[in-house]
């Protein structure tokens, strides 16, 4: 006899993502046979206010669209605004700019540590990986004096400089993580829970991801090497040495190899940006804001973030404001179609664990 | 660098080739635009994924041209051998016109089109999914057109809190604490 199917709801509010979002399942004992991902309970209508106001109170409101990584969003809110322009922005600048990216990349890693222990039922990752995430919350209020939203990369180049005794204490701070990475594999990567739990579950096709939009960790689980800081450099990433890990697999347990491997690549490339970061200007300065028209045009910008590809399409129409900016999150294909597809045939118990694998971040989605 | 550019115009001119373009220039390195009558979206499209290999559909998006009337539609593609962003733009009348749906080319493109159709009310001939994916219960224009004014909308439908009237503009209850003025700069670009 055929089991009776039940409808079950999974969120807003639950432990697989950082945000709200409902996801819609359809169950055969506890089998999901069908998967709805329901948005709506974000929604700020960002876009619509940056329209509305002129090009510099716009960069106040971007980075609140991702709260565990808000550098991405100004990075390529401020790239966007500049190629349209043609500005300048001065090459110390830049090397800040990449450092700060990576110290990002940084936390959001860790962040997403305790998210997919958490979700596993391992309690201890978490503390131990968001009390790490502190240092680098430490650095950042140094640098730019905000610990979450920084505000920091804006158009012409970065807010501040790097202030007094920074660059030590930014060294430190990667010798000290570079240690911790060690003791999260004893405590997560040995782990026989989620080494059982990780394995062979939530398996993304090879051959289909990157017709279906998967960026970022996910894809390069697939075993395809694929990272726009590689290939469509922006910034001084062409100047840096530094690897792109990818292996094959596709699974939840590929996903966090990859971001564990990467955490030690972007220690490097901090590393790297603090010893080759030359002298000088570290802002090409803007006309007075109010007044400040940047010319008709359009630019498509993209940056690598945590979870994958982030990309802005940002249009002028001559005015003191924006006439369109379009955000696009990696979570907008890999937290609807992707998530809906995947989650099809695995176990309820497993939905927020592959959901956390990919990165799901709603605030993306709507924005 | 002239090397990439080479790339750009190859494409450029396979594309220019095949199809009667409206315009078409290589932006920078690495992204190539051109502009397509609205008939010609699926064929383009298709042989941009099928015989170029543009298999990455990375972005959609819409403009609300509301002098002209018309809606601007953006598709982007990604090429991960030639690593080339292909922008493919096209032009619909912002009332009684319709774009055909392609979710049957790339499946994600499905969640695009429902977020344009809810959000700027341009509908997707064959387009299949959910009526409501952000807004819930909305029954006034779609909140992306240029004529939906953010302001009115909430001045007509919320209302002010009783005992907060003062709350507009907080820096001249501020200021009169220790008898400051407030600068003139500063009051051009009051709330009020």
């Amino acid at each position: 006899m055929r089991e009776k199917s039940t409808t079950l709801y999974i969120g807003p509010q639950h432990p697989g993502i950082t945000g709200n979002m409902m996801v819609k399942l359809q169950v055969e004992g506890d089998t999901v046979v069908k998967a709805e991902t329901h948005v709506g309970y974000l929604h700020r209508g960002f876009e619509k206010l940056m329209e509305r106001r002129n090009w510099l109170q716009s960069f106040t409101i971007v980075c609140r669209i991702c709260v565990p990584e808000p550098d991405p969003n100004e990075e390529n809110y401020a790239r966007a605004v500049e190629e349209i322009e043609g500005r300048e922005v001065p090459e110390r600048a830049k090397y800040i700019r990449v450092m700060t990216l990576e110290l990002a990349r940084i936390a959001s890693y860790l962040l997403w540590y305790g998210g997919q222990a958490g979700s596993a039922g391992l309690y201890t990752m978490p503390q131990w990986s968001v009390g790490d995430r502190n240092y680098i919350l430490d650095l950042f209020e140094d640098l730019t004096g905000g610990r979450i939203y920084h505000m920091y990369i804006w158009p012409g180049g970065v807010r501040r400089d790097l202030p007094k005794g920074f660059k030590d204490k930014a060294l430190k701070t990667m010798d000290y993580l570079e240690k911790r990475i060690d003791e999260y594999d004893k405590l997560l990567f040995e782990n026989s829970i989620f080494q059982k739990r990780a394995k062979g579950v939530g398996i993304i096709d090879k051959n289909k991801a990157i017709e279906w939009g998967v960026v970022g960790a996910p894809l390069r689980g697939c075993g395809i090497k694929s990272d726009v800081r590689i290939d469509d450099p922006y910034e001084v990433y062409d100047k840096l040495d530094f690897e792109v890990p990818a292996m094959e697999g596709g699974d939840v347990w590929t996903r966090a190899l990859i971001r564990r491997f990467e955490i030690r690549q972007s220690i490097n490339i901090v590393r790297q940006t603090l010893e080759k970061m030359p002298g000088g200007e570290f802002y090409n300065k803007i006309p007075n804001p109010m007044k400040w028209k940047i010319p008709a045009g359009d630019a498509y910008v993209k940056t690598e973030s945590a979870r994958g590809e982030f990309a802005y399409y940002v249009v002028s129409d001559g005015t003191n404001k924006p006439r369109r900016v379009h955000v696009k999150g990696p979570a907008y294909v890999h937290g609807v179609t992707l998530l809906e597809n995947l989650l099809v045939g695995e176990n309820i118990s497993d939905v927020s664990f592959i959901m956390n694998s990919l990165g799901t971040c709603p605030p993306e989605i709507e924005r | 660098m002239t090397d990439t550019l080479n790339k750009e115009n190859k494409l450029l001119e396979v594309l220019k080739e095949e199809f009667k373009l409206l315009s078409g220039k290589v932006k920078r390195s690495r992204r190539v635009e051109v502009v397509i009558e609205n008939e010609q979206i699926i064929p383009i499209l298709l042989f941009a994924k099928e015989r170029l290999n543009y298999i990455h559909f990375s972005h959609m998006s819409c403009v609300d041209w509301i002098e002209e009337g018309k809606f601007e539609v953006i598709y982007i593609l990604w090429s991960p051998e030639e690593k080339i962003n292909l922008l493919i733009k096209t032009k619909v009348a912002r009332e009684g016109e319709d774009l055909p749906n392609i979710d049957f080319i790339w499946r994600q493109a499905n969640t695009y089109e429902r977020e344009i159709r809810e959000m700027y009310g341009l509908p997707f001939d064959g387009l299949v999914g959910r009526e409501e994916f952000i807004l819930e219960d909305w029954d006034e224009i779609p909140p992306m057109r240029r004529d939906f004014i953010t302001n009115e909308y909430v001045s007509e439908t919320y209302f002010e809190r009783e005992g907060r009237e003062d709350a507009k503009d907080v820096r001249e209850q501020i200021l009169g604490r220790t008898d400051e003025k407030l600068p003139d700069f500063a009051k051009k670009y009051s709330r009020d």
